[in-house]
């Protein structure tokens, strides 16, 4: 028999046979935190998780890490395993921006379905507000931006957003109101999750009454700068059974990637932002043979209120150029038909990449979500973006194993 | 009283010298772009291998843009990442060239509030340093 060439197929038949999951999840607390530098959060959400697992720091054979912005290193992975004193079968450091904590779980799950690990500690934590450096800082307004051919013309990490925000304005003839809608829904979340940064009443007016720092975007529309960690654990059903852990697994269903560009220089238009998306979106439902018709929750990478609108369309949850009347329409608030980002998302709760998404995800599949918790989920879908809507991974979560 | 030239104290362009041709071209108030000789097509940014699909060419002309196009989209920044925009407000746009390539760029002479998408701009170059003369665009009158 002539060899077969792995597909998507391979890998549900994978998950399916394996029943990956999330056995455990730790969030410190979130805000300005002076004094506790970027490798204490790591231990302390890491010390979260394995307590929420009911595992022993040795049962963990695998260390996913992704990167600092205050304490940079060539090799974070190990350089954590080392400062926890963890000895890994397998490590890695995943550093693809905003879409690294989605993909920490799929790099996990692709360690365990390879036999590389069977407990993989999956973990960021940064003292971004506390720690970072004026340089840092600078460093991290220009990130985003070609260094020879777009930040010497001004252009900031907001403003390629913005840039972005402008143009989808325009093609969907939509109003700024249809942005600062998500932020107001975002604190609406944050208010009712503890362990949350900004939670001071915010309105529309105050919004559209705010400075513009990048037209059409103010402030509100940018996500927050905070302090703090997060820590999630994959393992097998078999394995979470074989060490009597507390928790039943969150199961993973799907998972997917898709390109757009690096520098908007390279963007030709909305459509191929749309289909970087989709790609990264079909590829986690084809895995876990479903539609977005099966998501009950829904988190979206929330670091600027555009990407939530771009998302929302390019997974096809709601059609092209109507994410922005949707979300007017208040249909992300956590009691609507849409329940979206229930944790406050980067623009309320705290800004660590979409490792907050993914916890208030296993949350709401355990029913764990307090005052937040959407009625009886069963299928979460979680979507990260790195870059200005460049690079994009979903996964999707259930309380129930593949099947 | 020095007749010195005022330092140029926003960013500069962080160099690669694949991309020489393109800022010696500005310098002389010229905008260049590199041409694929495997595909014939434009393309922008400048780089050290075309990034058309199936191409892996490195050998490149460099052409003369008409430096006519149009606003694709546009913000007005009202602040900028260093200190030395303090105080001013200015347009980051992108522009969509004839030749059918994008630029990052601002919109210069004229009133920020004023850009509109689909607006149409020509190139003007603004001389920063002895070393690096910018390609920036003004609405077409």
């Amino acid at each position: 028999m002539s060899a077969q060439i792995p597909n998507i197929e391979d890998t549900r038949e994978l998950l399916k046979k394996n029943q990956i999951g999330i056995v455990g999840v730790g969030e410190t607390e979130q805000g300005k935190i002076p004094g506790k530098s970027s490798f204490h959060f790591l231990s302390e959400a890491s010390k979260l998780a394995i307590e929420d697992a009911g595992l022993n720091k040795s049962d963990v054979d695998g260390v996913i890490t992704a990167f600092s912005l205050v304490e940079e290193t060539f090799m974070h992975c190990t350089t954590f395993a080392d400062y926890i004193g963890i000895n890994p079968k397998y490590f890695e450091s995943v550093a693809i921006g905003g879409a690294t904590a989605v993909w920490m779980t799929a790099a996990a799950a692709m360690a365990i379905n390879s036999g590389q690990a069977e407990v993989v500690l999956c973990v960021r934590g940064d003292n971004t507000l506390s720690g970072i450096s004026s340089t840092g800082m600078i460093a991290l307004i220009r990130e985003m931006c070609h260094g020879e051919f777009e930040y010497p013309f001004g252009l900031t990490t907001p403003g390629g957003y913005a840039l972005m925000a402008q143009r989808y304005l325009h093609e969907s003839q939509g109003k700024r109101e249809h942005l600062a809608s998500v932020a107001v829904t975002m604190r609406q979340h944050a208010q009712m999750k503890e362990n949350a940064m900004n939670k001071d009443d915010l309105t529309m007016d105050d919004i559209m009454g705010a400075r513009l720092l990048a037209s059409p975007l103010t402030k509100f529309d940018c996500s927050i700068i905070s302090d703090g960690g997060a820590a999630f654990i994959v393992t097998t059903a078999a394995k979470a059974k074989e060490l009597g852990l507390k928790r039943d697994p969150i199961y993973l269903h799907g998972m997917g990637q898709g390109f757009s560009h690096q520098y908007l220089t390279s963007c030709e238009d909305l459509d191929q932002i749309y289909g970087a998306i989709q790609k990264s979106g079909d590829k986690a439902f084809k895995t876990a043979g479903m539609s977005n018709q099966n998501v009950d929750i829904t988190f979206l990478y929330d670091c600027f209120t555009i990407t939530t609108l771009l998302e929302l369309e390019g997974l096809g949850i709601v059609p092209r150029g109507q994410a922005g009347a949707a979300a007017l329409e208040g249909r992300l608030h956590k009691d609507a038909d849409i329940p979206l980002n229930t944790n406050g998302g980067l623009l309320s709760q705290a800004h660590l990449g979409a490792m907050h998404h993914v916890v208030e995800a296993v949350l709401q599949l355990r029913g764990e979500a307090g005052d937040r918790q959407v009625k009886d989920p069963n299928v979460a879908l979680v979507h990260g973006n790195g870059g200005i809507v460049s690079a994009h991974s979903t996964i999707l979560l259930g309380n129930e194993p593949l099947s | 009283m020095s007749e010195e030239k005022i330092e140029y104290a926003k960013p500069l362009p962080d160099f690669r010298p694949e991309t020489k041709p393109f800022w010696e071209g500005t310098k002389q108030h010229k905008l260049l772009l590199p041409k694929c000789k495997d595909t014939g097509k434009v393309f922008f940014y400048p780089r050290a291998i075309s990034p058309f699909p199936g191409s892996v060419n490195m050998d490149f002309d460099w052409v003369e843009s008409t430096g006519k196009g149009k606003v694709w989209t546009y913000s007005v920044h009202y602040m900028g990442p260093t200190k030395a925009y303090k105080g001013e407000t200015y347009v980051v746009a992108m522009v969509e060239l004839e030749d059918g390539v994008k630029m990052m760029s601002n919109i210069v002479d004229c009133d920020p509030e004023s850009v509109t998408i689909g607006m149409e701009v020509e190139v003007v170059f603004e001389d920063a340093t002895e070393e690096v003369t910018f390609a920036k665009f003004k609405p077409v009158q």
